[in-house]
């Protein structure tokens, strides 16, 4: 009984249906996540679409959304174990299906490709102005609470909290200082104002923040909007309280105090992560067509230093051509500051090389394929022949 | 027999005789040489061009339509150019451009007529309305904004390609240029001479010796360089004659300018005034227009085969065809040549390109099975596509210069070009489908071995199409991770051509289960025709992603037309057969 369950689930798995059910329920994951770009960005679509098991849509009426639609995720899982199954069950290994057979081990790899690029990926950028030395990578989304002890001129020593540990109400001590961080406030966005006769008072009471009104903001839902990451914070040393401050991603001023001969500098900032070596910006280029603003090419000279292993060397980043370092792709992304400021996107992913070996499986599985019924057809063609 | 077979290839050598004939020059216009004129290399867009190309390309801008009718006679572009570079008054007089928006025509205090052309004359009085209108809608996004809007913007900016035209030899209100070079050094000429600088469209002054090669100058450039004390460019004195010989009516004096023009380009930039001979040339004989007429004969020639003489018109109507294709291939490697690129760099010449494919399956189609459908079917796939490229080339120059990223030969001669013709299978297997539908409803009786040869086409060409849009797809997302850092994004592009990948693998998954036969099969190539239309143009029409190249208005409904007409051959396809005439099936 058991067993020809299990028979009939295992024949199910890998038959044709789920297959077809499977391809055209991606199809229309493909269309809505393609229509919800318009509203949700392309980010926000592809995660409510593509890489969830389930799409959920808040039903009017219900205090709760309900899960609409099997996700991106969950139909490549089944359509990976259908191809998994059928592999098994139905090519078996037979000289006539060996093309069709590579060509969907290569499939199965295309999809354990876009699974760890949705896992592990981590897309950062690095941006330098011409001349200038720049050793950490920004996040897009994520925040910090940067410190920046500036008393040596010649060294800045960078600390920083990342922003989920900046809840209101908690106390972070900031490793390799004497200082405490107490939060009083946090804002994932908010929206900063000049403060106006009647407005109430301001929760700092330091800085240029004790002249400005902040509102909280519903979080950034498109590509195009930016967070205002803002936070009323009190830093604390030694028993002494340097008053609150108020930081945020949307002033550019910056504000510091001073403890025990120490000048601490404090912005909201994208979060940093600092790297063994370090970039240096010698000239950014940005070329037009004669007469046009058309562009022709963007590209960023720039010297890689690397001491722990020796290296010192120039690199030119520039269109269809990034710079790969360090398990990381650097490219040229985006450019501002009258051309003197050169933006790189880094993107780090390990799976980076599965769909190149997927494409050589099936390329070659395909030739393999097309050889076969080539030869088979010639044959075929030649015992007619005989007959005749 | 002999005679019968030469009769079969007389259609298409007539075709291609009066094809040859288009390339003779044509005679002076009122004895100015018009020819000469439109063959000047100037710089415009980033590239060097012939004027007849500005010309050209501007009018079908601003008019849709590469002549103007004015006064009885018809306005070639180069004449038109002509009077809005030195005859500004009658230029202003001549109704250029087309308004078809009746918010927009109602914005001027004016009813939607079946005139639908106006001159610039009787737009002025409303002008400082129309760029208040214009400017408070360019600060929307183009998908936000109304139809209204789209079209007084649209307006807007012919309205300042139409002046910056005017403004590019000389100011449109000037005396002419013999008087703007006597009046060199006096404080009004600066001011004037600076805002000519700002206003021209193209550079006409080639480079002078010792100069970098790509330094062109715009009259007004090379005034401000005589101003400064430097002998002014040999050219502004050529053009000055020229200019003032067309506006007074005397050819001779024009004519000797331009040959002077000529003479000068041909000592300093040789190359420029080659390239521009070929482009002139190409654009006289417009090989897509005339091959779109060619394929239109092919069918008309088709259709009249199964009504009588098969024998003979059969073949006759496939000569039509191969004339038509060596047509469109060569107009085809011409823009392979002037522009030094693989062919499909645009929304324009993927349309021409996914017909030239079509095209040549369909032919060797028809060399395989010989039985008119592959004619049909790349006849029409080849108009089509040809009439869509026409309406395309109205969004400006069709050999414009590549954006930074996408200025990369090979992928676009790899990518590009597989994915487009993973689209032609498509459409190819789609028009099939749909030849096979219409045979099935409309023919007098049905021939099983037919039949069973659009079946096997059909399949056939699916297989073809998974092929080249997987690897295309595939070449793609390579291109994208060595471009943006990411194999795949989910731009509405790539969704699109991942659509048809998807598509072709349910056809053919369905197939091998037997989940469909015929008709399933037939019925499915159709529906891939919605598929590549809605990927091919519908994401253009979404306004975002990385891809969305041209957005286009009134595309919109022709493309909801189009998928309508899919969804009502997609019903006729699975009804039986003589399904209205009860009795007979």
């Amino acid at each position: 009984m058991i067993k020809r369950f299990a028979l009939r689930s295992w024949n199910f798995l890998a038959s044709l249906q789920v297959t077809i059910v499977a391809l055209v329920l991606l199809m229309a994951l493909v269309v809505l996540c393609t229509l919800a770009q318009t509203e949700l960005g392309t980010l926000g679509a592809v995660n409510a679409y593509m890489r969830s098991f389930l799409v959920w849509r808040q039903v009017r009426g219900l205090p709760f959304p309900l899960p609409l639609f099997p996700g991106g995720a969950l139909v490549g899982l089944v359509l990976v174990a259908n191809l998994t199954a059928a592999l098994i069950k139905r090519f078996e290994f037979n000289r006539r299906k060996l093309g069709l057979w590579i060509v969907h081990a290569g499939l199965i790899l295309l999809f354990a490709g876009e699974f760890a690029t949705g896992a592990f990926q981590v897309d950062t950028r690095m941006a330098i102005e011409e001349g200038q030395t720049v050793n950490f990578l920004e996040s897009y989304r994520q925040m910090e609470l940067g410190l920046s002890d500036v008393t040596d001129p010649a060294h800045t020593e960078e600390y920083g909290l990342p922003d989920p540990l900046l809840r209101a109400g908690a106390a972070i001590r900031v490793p390799g200082t004497p200082l405490t961080i107490k939060v009083k406030q946090f804002y994932v966005n908010a929206q900063l104002a000049m403060r106006a006769a009647g407005d109430p008072p301001s929760m700092a009471n330091m800085g240029v923040g004790a002249n400005v009104k902040v509102t909280e903001a519903p979080p950034a839902a498109s590509d195009k909007e930016v967070n205002l990451t803002s936070a009323f914070i009190e830093p604390v040393a030694g028993g002494t309280s340097y008053g609150t401050w108020l930081v945020s991603s949307g002033m550019g001023a910056p504000q510091s105090f001073i403890h025990e001969g120490r000048t601490y500098v404090l912005s909201m900032r994208p979060r940093r992560y600092y790297l063994p070596y370090s970039v240096t910006l010698k000239k950014f280029s940005h070329d037009i067509y004669m007469g046009t603003d058309i562009p022709k090419n963007f590209s960023s000279l720039v010297h890689l230093s690397n001491p722990a292993r020796g290296e010192e060397r120039d690199v030119l980043i520039y269109m269809n051509q990034p710079l790969r370092y360090d398990g990381k792709a650097f490219y040229q992304a985006s450019y501002g500051k009258g051309d003197t400021l050169s933006i790189l996107q880094v993107v780090a992913n390990p799976g980076w090389l599965l769909p190149y070996i997927s494409c050589a499986l099936i390329t070659l599985g395909l030739l393999v394929h097309f050889c076969i019924t080539l030869f088979n057809a010639i044959r075929r063609r030649q015992l007619d022949g005989e007959t005749v | 027999m002999k005679l019968s077979r030469l009769f079969t290839w007389l259609p298409g050598l007539l075709a291609l005789a009066v094809v040859l004939a288009t390339a003779l020059p044509p005679g002076r216009v009122r004895g100015f040489d018009m020819d000469k004129f439109g063959r000047l290399p100037v710089l415009e867009g980033g590239r060097i061009k012939p004027l007849d190309s500005v010309a050209r390309n501007a009018l079908l801008m601003i008019r849709s339509k590469q002549g103007v009718r004015f006064e009885g006679r018809e306005l070639g572009p180069d004449e038109w150019l002509l009077d809005v570079l030195f005859r500004p008054a009658t230029a202003d007089a001549q109704p250029v451009f087309v308004i078809n928006d009746p918010d927009v025509l109602g914005l001027m205090g004016l009813k939607q007529t079946a005139n639908r052309y106006f001159s610039f004359s009787a737009i002025v009085p409303h002008i400082q309305e129309i760029e208040n209108q214009a400017r408070a809608a360019q600060d929307l996004e183009s998908a936000q904004r109304s139809r209204f809007q789209r079209a007084v913007v649209n307006l807007f900016e012919r309205l300042v390609l139409y002046n910056q035209l005017e403004n590019s030899v000389q100011l449109g209100d000037s005396p002419g240029l013999y008087l703007e070079l006597q009046s060199i050094g006096t404080p009004q000429a600066a001011e004037r001479t600076k805002s000519l600088a700002g206003a021209a469209r193209f550079r006409i002054l080639p480079p002078l010796p010792g100069q970098s090669q790509d330094a062109w100058q715009n009259t007004g450039e090379g005034l401000l360089a005589a101003s400064g004390g430097a002998p002014p460019h040999p050219a502004l004195v050529s053009l000055a004659l020229a200019g003032a010989g067309y506006k007074a009516g005397q050819p001779d004096a024009f004519n000797q300018g331009v040959a002077e023009l000529q003479g000068l380009t041909a000592n300093l930039k040789p190359q420029a005034l080659r390239r521009a001979d070929s482009e002139f040339l190409f654009n006289r004989v417009q090989p897509f227009y005339l091959g779109m007429v060619i394929y239109v004969l092919a069918l008309l020639t088709l259709f009249a085969s199964w009504l009588w003489r098969r024998d003979l018109l059969q073949p006759a109507a496939f000569s039509l065809l191969a004339a038509g294709a060596l047509v469109h291939t060569v107009g085809l490697v011409s823009r392979i040549l002037l522009q030094g690129r693989p062919p499909v760099t645009n929304l324009y010449s993927s349309a021409v390109f996914v017909g030239w494919a079509a095209v040549i399956l369909g032919v060797i189609l028809e060399r395989m099975y010989r039985k008119g459908f592959g004619t049909a079917v790349a006849a029409s796939a080849g108009f089509a596509s040809l009439i869509i490229a026409h309406h395309l080339a109205m969004e400006g120059d069709t050999m414009e210069m590549m954006r930074a990223v996408l200025d990369s030969n090979f992928w676009l001669a790899t990518h590009v070009v597989t994915v487009t013709i993973g689209y032609s299978g498509t459409f190819l297997a789609g028009i099939i489908a749909i030849a096979y539908t219409l045979r099935k409803h409309l023919a007098p009786e049905l021939d099983p071995a037919t039949t069973r040869t659009l079946v096997d086409m059909t399949y056939g060409i699916v297989c073809f199409a998974l092929l080249f849009s997987f690897v295309g797809t595939v070449l793609g997302g390579i291109w994208a991770d060595q471009s943006w850092g990411r194999f795949w994004g989910w731009d509405p592009k790539e969704n699109g051509a991942l659509l048809i990948v998807l598509w072709n693998a349910v056809i053919l998954h369905c197939r091998w289960g037997d989940y469909i036969r015929e008709k399933g099969l037939m019925a499915c190539a159709i529906f891939g025709n919605i598929i590549t239309s809605l990927s091919w143009f519908g994401v253009n029409m979404l306004g975002i992603g990385l891809h969305s190249y041209g957005f286009m208005d009134q595309a919109f409904w022709v493309l909801a037309w189009f998928i309508a007409s899919q969804l009502v051959l997609i019903v006729l396809c699975l009804l039986p057969r003589r399904f209205w005439a009860p009795g007979t099936t």
